[in-house]
């Protein structure tokens, strides 16, 4: 063995720190951009904006200090409880909908093989396509006039023109309906994957057992199906309370608040009623909640994966 | 029995499917033939599908209102908001999977972060920062919210895809006598492809069809972004449908064509990270 001189090791380990502060000032250069964009656009705003739910700012004047006044007029008004509740029924009617709709797609999916594929490209293309856009064309379709699309199937069938977006009982509905129309397949696409994992073994035996298609669905496809489905759900959850462009395209609200949920309270608030201070303090609720769900979402499926390990 | 009962099964499937393909495409293709019809035509008793007499006389309608411009605004806001974010995203999501950036977990925690902010949350503060420093309602204002918006997903997005290009790829790029640029650029970049061809679709879409960002950060009829536009369209002349219907087709035309050209990216980009996620 040649023994290795003093003076080239220590050549060699400072090569060895050389580089490694060269690769951390690269990779400090490479991120740079990408953190400063992040920073200035998303984050100095939240914390602005979080300031100015502190503030009385009316009309762009900010008249000062307010403390939680915001706040506590925000929970002392009847109207920002109406609007969380109906969130929370747009939140869930649209995933009561939404859910058994993606699986019985994925299921047909995944039973018609080749051409399950060309069906969720289809089922897709709503999704593609703008809220705002997507709101207009159901507009036009809903429209309560003789020759309008609905009028027309509900006159095949004897029935009236229903004028469905100005009427307080079946705006919410109709606005849940039009909202699933547009983001259940992307649910499909996460449980067709999920499908996709489990082993068709396990139908086979099944079969060989005599299980009933219904058995086979409970006992094997459910179970092995939970944790897509639980993606799907914590997903489509913050993504409907959130959603706000297709209820400004279909309704703005209406008819009497009826479809005001807290996002579009929110929009209502700030950009039109221009009461910034409480429409801050209304998004430093939206975050909140957010937050909730979030944590909530990482939560369930951190502890699911610990479980399988 | 058994057979018949698979057949039935599949009948009642093949069924299903052919609805809900109707309930889908089926507003979309009255879209497209309201858009097509004659003023007189468009309301006939019972509707009609196919349009007796096609025109365009909707489409040329919304030029003479200009609606042309907006959407070149749209497409220019939307075109260098993604090339921005998925430039800067993908670089970042290279360094952090091939370089010793330091506090890195902090780093994804910031851009984990920021996704689960509501983007509309934002924009009250945003937009009287932006009036101060005076890029609101200008042609920055657009570009620079959905980038930032797109960014972080762009990272988490391509960060897992450089993970799988070896990296004795890169190495043997530059045994051979290419440049770190020429590596990167003939070997890297090919190698994340579908990683920055999904964050490039997904950001298109996101900009593309953005309403709420467009209406609240630009004023000016010249900036206008085309959901914006449509909608003040339907303001002006709200019994107008053959016109809007001709916009929702003018619309929908960009993102439906590129979903249809990249949905094997698109459906992969979403189902690998919920499966693998």
């Amino acid at each position: 063995m040649v023994s290795v001189p003093a003076s080239g090791t220590t050549t060699f380990t400072r090569s060895i720190e050389d580089a490694a502060r060269a690769g951390r000032r690269i990779g400090t250069t490479l991120v740079g951009p990408a953190v400063l964009v992040v920073i200035a656009v998303n984050i100095l705003p939240a914390f602005f904006g979080f300031y100015s739910s502190l503030r009385k700012i009316f009309f762009f004047g900010d008249e000062g200090f307010a403390g939680l006044d915001n706040f506590r007029a925000l929970f002392a008004d009847p109207v920002t409880w109406e609007a969380i509740g109906r969130s929370l029924i747009f939140t869930f009617g649209a995933l009561a909908l939404a859910v058994p709709l993606a699986l019985l797609a994925a299921l047909a999916v995944r039973e018609l093989g080749a051409r399950g594929r060309i069906l969720l490209t289809i089922l897709l293309v709503p999704w593609a396509m703008s809220p705002i856009v997507v709101a207009l064309l159901w507009k036009w379709i809903l429209l309560p006039s003789p020759g309008g699309l609905f009028a027309s199937i509900l006159a095949t069938f004897g029935m009236p023109p229903a004028n469905l977006l100005s009427n307080p009982t079946w705006a919410m509905p109709t606005v849940i309906a039009v909202a699933v129309w547009r983001t259940f397949a992307f649910a499909a696409i996460i449980l067709t994957a999920g499908l996709g994992q489990i082993p068709k073994d396990l139908y086979k035996a099944a079969a060989v057992d005599g299980l009933t298609a219904m058995e086979r669905f409970s006992r094997i496809t459910v179970p092995l199906l939970a944790p897509s489905i639980l993606i799907v759900l914590s997903m489509l959850t913050i993504s409907y309370f959130n959603e706000v462009q297709v209820i400004i395209g279909l309704t703005s609200g209406g008819p009497i608040r009826s479809t005001t949920t807290l996002a579009y309270q929110l929009y209502l608030t700030g950009f039109v009623e221009l009461d910034q201070g409480r429409g801050n303090a209304i998004a430093v609720v939206m975050f909140l909640i957010n937050l909730v769900l979030i944590v909530g979402y990482v939560q369930l499926l951190g502890n699911r994966k610990g479980g399988e390990a | 029995m058994n057979q018949s009962m698979r057949l039935s099964g599949r009948a009642a499937l093949l069924a299903a499917s052919a609805i809900a393909t109707v309930v889908v495409l089926g507003p979309i293709i009255w879209a497209v033939s309201t858009s097509l019809k004659s003023d007189n035509h468009i309301f006939a008793v019972p509707p009609r599908l196919i349009p007796d007499e096609p025109t365009l006389m909707h489409f040329q309608r919304l030029l003479a209102e200009g609606v042309q411009w907006s959407f070149l605004n749209s497409a220019f806001y939307t075109v260098v908001a993604v090339a921005f974010a998925v430039a800067v995203g993908g670089t970042a999501g290279y360094a952090l999977v091939r370089y010793p950036v330091p506090a890195k977990r902090a780093l994804l925690i910031l851009f984990m972060g920021v996704m689960s902010i509501p983007s509309y949350a934002l924009l009250l503060p945003t937009q009287v920062i932006f009036v101060r420093l005076g890029i609101f309602d200008t042609r920055l204002a657009l570009p620079i919210l959905y980038a930032a918006h797109v960014i972080p997903f762009a990272v988490w997005m391509t960060r897992a895809h450089f993970a799988t290009v070896p990296r004795e790829l890169e190495q043997a790029a530059l045994v051979d006598g290419y440049s770190r640029f020429e590596a990167v650029w003939k070997v890297i970049i090919p190698g994340a492809r579908p990683a920055l061809i999904a964050a490039s679709a997904f950001g298109f879409l996101y900009a593309w069809n953005d309403y709420i960002t467009a209406t609240t950060m630009v004023e000016s009829p010249d900036l206008r972004t085309l959901p914006v536009a449509l909608i003040f369209f339907q303001g002006f002349h709200g019994r107008d449908w053959g016109a809007l219907m001709a916009g929702v087709v003018i619309a929908t035309l960009p993102p439906v064509v590129l979903f249809l050209v990249y949905r094997r990216y698109l459906i992969g980009g979403f189902s690998e990270g919920s499966v693998k996620g």
